[in-house]
Formats: C-alpha cells, sequence, structure tokens
C-alpha cells in the first residue's frame, strides 16, 4: 500500500497558530506597557534622585538641610496692586512659595520664590550668568522665564508667556530682594 | 502606591460624557479649559516652553514630587477620586457603560431616584469641601489668611474654573435653585457630630480638613462666606439660572420634559468632572512648581 503518510499541513498550521497563540499570550500576560520618557523619574523622588547623582559624581553624601517654609516668602513678593497688577497667592509648600499676576482678569505672569539649599543642579546653572539684578546674578531659562539667585541659595523667579526677559527683570527687581538676602 | 502622575493624565479619556458636558460649559469660562491628557502637553500648557531638554527637566521633576507622598499631591488626587466614586452606588458602572457622547437621558428614567433638597444641598457641600481639602494638599495654604485662600480659590483658571463652573451648573443651581447658597450655609452649619456619622460621604471628605467639627464647620463657612460675592458675581454676570443652563443640556443631551432633580441626579451619576479635572488642576500646580524650582 502506497504510504498515506506526508507532512501533515493541517497539523503544522495548528502547531504554528498555537505557537503564535502562546507567544501572544505571553506579551499580554506581561502587561505589554509603552515605555514613557517619564519612566526614570516616576521611580525616585527628587532627594533620592540628587543623593543618586551625587554617587555617581563620585562626591561623599550629604545629609539635606531643612528648606526655609514658604510661608517665610509671603511678604518678600511685589505687594498687590504693583504696577497695576492684582496678585494672588497660588502654591505655599516646603521650600516654596508663588503667586500669579494678573490684569483684566487674566492670568499674565507667575512669580515664585525657592529654596534651593539641597539642589546644586538649580545652583550651578546661574555660574555662566552675565547679568544681575542688584548684585544678585540673573539668567534666562528657556523662552519665558528670568531667574536670580540670592545669596546662593534663594531662586526668585518670574515667568511668562507674554512679557519678554526685560520686562520680567523689572518684576525682579520688586521683589524685597534684600528681605530674601536676610532669610 | 499610587500611579505616576504622567500615566494619571494619559488615561484621562480623550471624549466621554464627562468631556462632552464640560465642552458644554465653555461658554460660562470661554476657552479655559482644554483637556489636555498628556504631561508634555500640561508642560507647554503651563510654561509655553518648546525645548525637549527643558521640558524633560521640568516633566522629571513634577513626575519625581507627585511620587513623594509626603508633598500632598497624592492626597489631592484621592480627594478629587473619591468624591466621585463614593455615594455613587451600584447603578453608577451600568448608566455610565450606556451613556455615550450624547446619551439619551430618557433611557435612565426609571433607574434613577433623584435626591431629596437637603441630600442634593450636602452633596453640594461635599464638594466645596473637597475642592477645599484637595487645594490645601495640593497648594498649601497660600497667602496669609482666609481671604488669600479665598480669592485664589475664586481667581482661578483653567481646570479649576471649569470644575468651578460645572460644580455651580450641575451640583448647584440645577437641583438647588437660585438660593443655593443660603440652602449651602443653612445645610453646613446644621451639620451635627450624629449626621457625620450618618452621612458617609460627607464624613469621608471632612476628615482631610484640620480640626474637630466646630473648626471644619468653621472653616467651610467662612471660606463660602468669603467666596460669596464672587460666586454671586459669577452667576449673575454669565445669567445662570436652571433654566438657561437646562436650555445649553439640550443642546448636546435629550432631556425632553424630564424633570430638573432627575437631570441633575442623572448628570451626576453618569459624569465624573471632578476627578477628571481634579487630576488636571494637580498636574498643573506639581508642573508650575517644577519649572519654579529647577
Amino acid at each position: 500500500m502506497r504510504s498515506t503518510f506526508r507532512r501533515s499541513r493541517p497539523f503544522a498550521r495548528l502547531t504554528k497558530a498555537l505557537v503564535f497563540a502562546v507567544f501572544a499570550s505571553s506579551l499580554l500576560g506581561a502587561g505589554c506597557k509603552k515605555e514613557s520618557r517619564w519612566d526614570q523619574a516616576a521611580a525616585t523622588t527628587t532627594s533620592e534622585a540628587r543623593a543618586e547623582a551625587r554617587e555617581e559624581a563620585g562626591l561623599p553624601p550629604v545629609a539635606e538641610v531643612k528648606q526655609t517654609k514658604g510661608a517665610a516668602f509671603n511678604t518678600l513678593f511685589p505687594g498687590d496692586g504693583t504696577d497695576g497688577y492684582k496678585r494672588v497667592f497660588t502654591q505655599e509648600k516646603e521650600g516654596f512659595a508663588e503667586a500669579k499676576l494678573q490684569k483684566d482678569g487674566k492670568d499674565v505672569a507667575t512669580l515664585s520664590l525657592s529654596d534651593a539649599v539641597n539642589d546644586d543642579q538649580a545652583k550651578n546653572k546661574f555660574a555662566t550668568a552675565t547679568d544681575k539684578v542688584d548684585s544678585y546674578p540673573l539668567i534666562t531659562v528657556g523662552k519665558n522665564q528670568s531667574a536670580l539667585l540670592v545669596n546662593g541659595r534663594y531662586q526668585v523667579k518670574v515667568s511668562s508667556q507674554s512679557l519678554d526677559a526685560a520686562a520680567r527683570k523689572t518684576l525682579l527687581s520688586k521683589f524685597d530682594l534684600s528681605g530674601v538676602a536676610r532669610l | 502606591m499610587s500611579k505616576p502622575l504622567h500615566e494619571l493624565l494619559q488615561e484621562l479619556p480623550t471624549t466621554n460624557v464627562t468631556t462632552t458636558v464640560l465642552k458644554g460649559l465653555d461658554y460660562l469660562v470661554p476657552g479655559e479649559w482644554q483637556n489636555i491628557t498628556s504631561l508634555e502637553e500640561m508642560i507647554k500648557s503651563v510654561t509655553g516652553e518648546e525645548d525637549q531638554a527643558l521640558i524633560q527637566q521640568i516633566g522629571d521633576r513634577a513626575v519625581m514630587l507627585y511620587n513623594d507622598s509626603g508633598q500632598g499631591y497624592q492626597r489631592a488626587v484621592d480627594i478629587y477620586q473619591l468624591v466621585d466614586h463614593i455615594g455613587a452606588g451600584a447603578g453608577a458602572a451600568s448608566l455610565a457603560h450606556q451613556a455615550g457622547e450624547s446619551f439619551k437621558i430618557l433611557s435612565f428614567l426609571d433607574k434613577v431616584t433623584p435626591k431629596p433638597d437637603t441630600a442634593q444641598a450636602v452633596d453640594a457641600a461635599v464638594k466645596f469641601v473637597a475642592e477645599m481639602a484637595a487645594f490645601c494638599y495640593s497648594s498649601g495654604l497660600p497667602g496669609d489668611s482666609v481671604g488669600d485662600f479665598a480669592a485664589s480659590l475664586v481667581n482661578s483658571a483653567k481646570e479649576d474654573s471649569i470644575r468651578f463652573a460645572a460644580w455651580l451648573s450641575f451640583d448647584c443651581i440645577i437641583p438647588l435653585g437660585p438660593d443655593f447658597l443660603s440652602a449651602l450655609l443653612g445645610k453646613v452649619s446644621e451639620i451635627s457630630e450624629g449626621e457625620l456619622g450618618e452621612n458617609s460621604r460627607f464624613a469621608k471628605i471632612a476628615e482631610y480638613l484640620p480640626g474637630g467639627l466646630s473648626e471644619k464647620k468653621a472653616l467651610v463657612t467662612s471660606t463660602l462666606d468669603a467666596s460669596r460675592g464672587h460666586i454671586e458675581t459669577f452667576v449673575a454676570d454669565k445669567g445662570m439660572s436652571r433654566e438657561s443652563l437646562i436650555d445649553r443640556i439640550k443642546g448636546y443631551v435629550d432631556v425632553a420634559d424630564a424633570k430638573l432633580d432627575t437631570v441633575a441626579a442623572v448628570l451626576d451619576l453618569t459624569t465624573n468632572y471632578f476627578e477628571h479635572t481634579g487630576i488636571q488642576s494637580v498636574a498643573r500646580r506639581l508642573v508650575s512648581r517644577a519649572y519654579g524650582e529647577i
């Protein structure tokens, strides 16, 4: 009898289908998640990231210094009504305070004061400053932000999508900078 | 462990019942709310910056700040989510499933029992308290007085302002009518220790405010009082009334002759505007802080 055995094509197809199904379900079972540009940050906090950066740079670890409370910053902002702006406080956290300036009910600028005592990266960016307000180094960050560093520790910033660098510099000078220096 | 900030934003729907009703309220706060569902878009909205290295730096800081539970931002998101999840009942999930982008409210009439006025007032108060509590956790207590605090609530923009408009529309004016403020203030002042236990929704939210019952009530009533002028002006300037709001809603939802309180109940069950815009508000505050700190 002629052999009827041949490589079983239906069986081969079934095997392929099974292999594919197992592979596909293992991907699904693994909860195949799209990678994101934020994944590294999502696995850490600011103080952990700083400690890691110091270790990578071969620097000894340092204990983080307690930041000045945001409440201490409020009286150092330009007063309500300065240059015709309404000032509305919006945030007050450990080491950070923020207010917005409004004209005709619309937000014009964001003012902030923060304690960068533990943040070398924030402080180091002022090393290349070529401008100043009073005696404090002034830089621009990106397109829309101007920043001062007072006493090598406190960042004073004005951010605005409508005011130019000159107008932002004027607003920076309206902070009580000597008060900031006394913090 | 909370989801990371960027995932919370990414998981917000780009279109659903909630976004449809919120877009319907745009006329109250024109152009303020854009349904931002990515961290990069939020950074661009807050800062106007386009340099990708700077965007990365800002986003990394915002994500890390959110990750630190001691900063309070996760608690704020918990509160926004709690308001929309508790008290919704078993019917909510099936109703939400049935509701599409332009849903027919008539199909829900026999499934919804409208709440009595007192319960409506408590629910409106719950949301006001939740907003204060979430604000405290995410923004601290900005400024140096209740006045500054109320000012920052009422001078809101973007997601905060659409949430405020939605609260006024769906939780205050439609269910309670033009005298909603008196109903709210009256209800809050009446709340007793016993009631805190009975109305678990209020109790769950109120525990996020500082102090004992009398301190909590005092904080809520003084903030409502301080906000009163702004609320009344807003309602008057925009011509907000039950009739005008229902007219607008008819533009995108078939309400036919449904009673006002049924409309209010169905909207309450099928939308989660507090959670949706609350997550966006927290993200915006984080991005603003990150931009200020880097």
